[in-house]
């Protein structure tokens, strides 16, 4: 049944017969114009969204959207100019009102106006590289509202008019300033920017110019600071509640610059109140206050830190040069650590710990301190005293804590040798007159020692207790070796390896026949089991004691030096003995015979002996007698010279030319180490090596060291090198 | 200076050899010839290849005893005047009349001698003003500039 004409059926499309109406979209257009008009008046309840959407749609379907967007453009422009009249017309504060009304109105409006031209929005302008409508709408409320002549300066002005009262303590609307400032923001940080603020920053500075200039005439330092940080807090919060949190960096500027850059000189230097005194009275609060203001500005923290460098240094000076300070050593050093106690604090509790602070600190205390040569002697004092007595009844804690503050001031020291040397001397008379509180404490300080200076540095002290200890266990052997020896005098000798205790010359006196005879006896014992050994009696370090009968049967035992007793056992033979008779029978030194025979005839309640005339100085011609009538509360006296003290102006000398002597091998070893190693150096590198290896011990003087080369030179150890003047060279 | 052409070893004495080959290196037979090659010779001695030689040896020519090392401080006047007056007197001049001045040394060494040399080349005289204390000039060159300065400065 197939019909064999196929007949092609073609389906064409269905063709709408759109009527190209040409004022299609002059009426479409009418529609739109009509619903932007409705919208700005407030009554687009009665508008149909899907109409106006589909009308949109259709003009740019049509390729209307030039039409479109023009007339967009006409009317809106046409609302705001009509806006615009309005808000001019508002008076005084109903101005910055009236704008925020109607800037809420036009965004409303724009948002229905953006929704029904969607289409135009995606399509139309993209492609045509039109500004969308969003953006349009604000750029033209900039245009046509806030760049219009009438209303751009009135309005800035209101705005500042408005901070300014805020500044003076009235109480602003704040909630409306945050919706016209973002309404500044919105249509774009420029706006923001050049509208507002720029100026605002420009006025704000001139405001806290007024402010300081005002503030720093009438306050003090600690006042004014507190206003500064008063008006900062301010700003900050302003930024917070109604600005853009941008401007808090741009804004603290402005105040820190106006309140504390330009004034920072004269707040630190102000009289009575500035810096220096807030150090001096402690006053954390404000010492803070200055330090997080100070640490906002350029140099803000370098200026504190150097106005208290040089106030510390010249405090420093005055305390270490003092003379009055001078005459009691233990004063002395107790002062500097009041001083670095009451820095540390302030460090800590104001300046927030802040390195660069504690830096400044030690520089300081390092540069003072060595400007008092007898410093290392006066520390060593200071330890000696309270090694001696006091540390008595203190805490194992406590004792820690003050030897480690000895050696944070033992840091500070350039001539540590110098320390050494005078700590050796009182070691040795603390030790041998069995005075120290605390073994422990010792110990403990020779450890710190040791760690701060290395092994070599405390090597003799460790020697000299080991010194002790072994001559314990020797007087046990030598009694247990001669039990017969037990009722008579009982002889304790300390054994002192020469080289580590401090060298004293030793002229040894004539003993006591009971005496010498028991030394002999102890000689043999030693030598006995220490062949090759070599003992020298050091009459001059000796202590004994002593028991007296005087005239009228009043008993003491007396404490006295090895001197007093030679002295006084002279006297169980004689009742008369002049100066000469004494001085031969016992050979002791001349001068230190006097201060002997001193310290028992002319000291009231020391006096065992009488002596005509009764003078205060010994002449060579008195004469001595046991003073019989001698009454002391106590049974027991000590007469005894022992306790380290402040040395004399030729004992000073003798020390410091001792210690002189004692650099000059050691600035010899460190050339020879270095140019053993390096074979070849030129004479500044050589003097910067020495300097550094030496550095630990004592500050090396670059003629000392040039004579020291010299020296190595003639010796034929080094050499200078023929072509270049400068090199040195080592010879093997 | 003939002792030191001839290599001597000796201050004051020659010995054989060191004459005959020397005085044949001067090409010198006679007595008269002897006193026409003098002014040759001090010509050669002159010649800075040789002043170094001809200056430290002069110092040696000084050391009579065996490990001997230093000069004794007058004989070193003496010698500066001979060897270094000629061609740098005024320096010469203050530098004995320092060197009798001061009591830090009592003799000198071939170290300082030879730095006495070369300090009166390279450092302007009177004023002085390269010098360097800091750099690896003897002390006792640092302690005559010292002394120089003081004098000048009491004007």
């Amino acid at each position: 049944m197939s019909n064999q004409k196929k007949r092609n059926f073609q389906i064409e499309a269905f063709k709408h017969r759109v009527v190209v109406d040409p004022k299609y979209s002059e009426k479409t257009w009418n529609i739109l114009e009509h619903a932007i008009h409705e919208i700005y008046n407030h009554n687009a309840s009665g508008l149909s969204f899907e109409e106006l959407y589909r009308n949109a749609y259709n003009m740019v379907l049509h390729k209307f959207g030039d039409k479109l967007y023009s007339g967009l453009v006409t009317t809106m422009t046409a609302h705001l100019k009509e806006i615009s009249k309005a808000i001019e017309a508002a008076q005084g504060g109903l101005f910055l009102e009236e704008l925020n009304r109607k800037w809420n109105d036009h965004n409303k409006a724009l948002q229905m106006i953006r929704d029904i031209l969607m289409y135009m929005d995606r399509t139309y302008i993209p492609n045509s590289r039109k500004t969308p409508v969003h953006e349009l709408g604000l750029n033209l409320w900039r245009d046509n509202i806030i760049h219009s002549s009438k209303i751009h300066s009135r309005l800035l002005s209101t705005l500042l008019e408005l901070v300014h009262r805020e500044r003076t303590g009235e109480v602003i609307d704040r909630g409306l300033m945050r919706n016209v400032i973002k309404m500044l923001m919105d249509l774009g940080s420029s706006v923001y920017q050049e509208d507002f603020e720029k100026p605002f920053l420009e006025v704000s500075a001139e405001f806290y110019k007024g402010e300081s200039q005002k503030f720093i005439e009438c306050c003090d330092c600690g006042d004014y600071l507190k206003k500064a940080e008063r008006r900062l807090n301010e700003e900050i919060e302003r930024v917070t509640h109604y600005l853009d949190a941008k401007s808090e960096a741009k804004i603290t500027n402005v105040v820190e610059k106006e309140m504390i850059a330009n004034h920072m000189l004269r707040l630190v230097h102000m009289e009575n109140s500035g810096l220096v005194n807030m150090l001096l009275d402690d006053k954390y609060e404000d010492l803070g206050r200055m330090y997080n203001l100070f640490r906002r500005v350029p140099n803000g923290l370098l200026t504190i830190r150097d106005v208290m460098t040089s106030h510390l240094r010249e405090t420093g000076k005055q305390l270490v040069t003092d003379p009055e300070r001078l005459k009691d050593p233990v004063e002395f050093v107790q002062r500097l650590l009041d001083e670095k106690d009451k820095y540390d604090n302030i460090i800590s509790l104001a300046f927030s710990n802040d390195k660069t602070f504690q830096n400044a600190l030690n520089s300081s205390f390092e540069y003072f301190i060595n400007l008092n040569p007898r410093s290392p002697e006066f520390i060593s004092l200071f330890v000696d005293d309270k090694l001696r007595k006091g540390l008595k009844g203190v805490s194992e804690e406590d004792v820690e804590i003050i030897l480690d503050k000895v050696m944070m001031l033992f840091r500070y020291l350039q001539e540590k040798d110098v320390f050494e040397k005078y700590y050796k001397q009182h070691l040795a008379k603390r030790l041998l007159s069995g005075k120290t509180v605390s073994d422990d404490a010792e110990r403990s300080l020779i450890v710190k020692l040791k760690t701060e200076c290395g092994y070599q540095f405390t090597s003799k002290l460790e020697g000299m207790f080991t010194d002790m200890k072994t001559s314990q266990d020797t007087m046990q052997g030598f009694y247990g070796c001669h039990p017969e020896l037990a009722d008579g005098p009982t002889l304790v000798v300390q054994v002192l390896t020469t080289g580590s205790w401090p060298t004293q010359p030793s002229i040894t006196c004539n003993l006591p026949a009971e005496m010498s005879a028991l030394c002999e006896k102890f000689r043999s014992y030693y030598l006995g089991t220490h062949t090759g050994r070599r003992l020298s009696w050091q009459t001059n370090m000796g202590t004994a004691d002593i028991k007296a009968i005087f005239g009228k049967g009043q008993k003491h035992e007396l404490n006295v030096s090895t001197y007093q007793m030679c002295v006084l056992m002279l006297f169980n033979n004689a009742d008369r003995l002049s100066y000469k008779e004494i001085e031969q029978a016992t050979e002791i030194p001349a001068s230190d015979l006097k201060r002997c025979l001193q310290s028992m005839a002319c000291v009231k309640g020391k006096n065992v002996l009488r002596k005509e005339p009764m003078s205060k100085d010994i002449g060579e011609d008195d004469a001595f007698f046991v003073n019989d009538k001698f009454t002391s509360k106590f049974y027991k006296v000590k007469i005894g010279t022992v306790v380290a003290q402040k040395e004399s102006e030729p004992e000073k000398q003798e020390t410091r030319q001792r210690v002189e002597e004692d650099r000059k091998p050691q600035i010899e070893a460190a050339i020879v180490r270095i140019m053993k190693s390096r074979r070849v150096l030129d004479h500044n590198n050589i003097i910067a090596e020495v300097t550094k290896q030496l550095q630990s011990r004592f500050l090396a003087n670059p003629t000392e060291i040039k004579k020291r080369i010299e020296s190595l030179i003639e010796r034929d150890f080094l050499e200078r090198d023929n072509n270049d003047r400068k090199l040195y060279r080592y010879l093997a | 200076m003939l002792a030191w052409k001839l290599k001597a070893q000796r201050q004051g004495y020659f010995t054989q050899d060191e004459w005959r080959t020397g005085l044949k290196e001067l090409r010198v037979d006679s007595i008269s010839k002897l006193k026409k090659a003098l002014p040759e010779l001090e010509k050669e001695v002159g010649k800075p290849s040789n002043y170094d030689n001809f200056y430290s040896y002069a110092f040696r020519y000084c050391l009579t005893e065996e490990m001997q090392k230093s000069v004794d401080i007058e004989s070193i006047c003496e010698l500066l005047n001979l060897v270094l007056g000629a061609q740098f007197r005024p320096q010469v001049d203050l530098l004995i009349e320092y060197l009798k001045v001061q009591s830090d040394y009592k003799v000198i060494n071939l170290d300082q001698w030879i730095n006495f040399l070369r300090f009166c080349q390279e450092i302007n005289f009177p004023d002085l003003e390269n010098y360097d204390a800091t750099q690896a000039w003897p002390l006792i060159l640092d302690n005559f500039v010292d002394w120089m300065r003081e004098k000048h400065s009491s004007f």
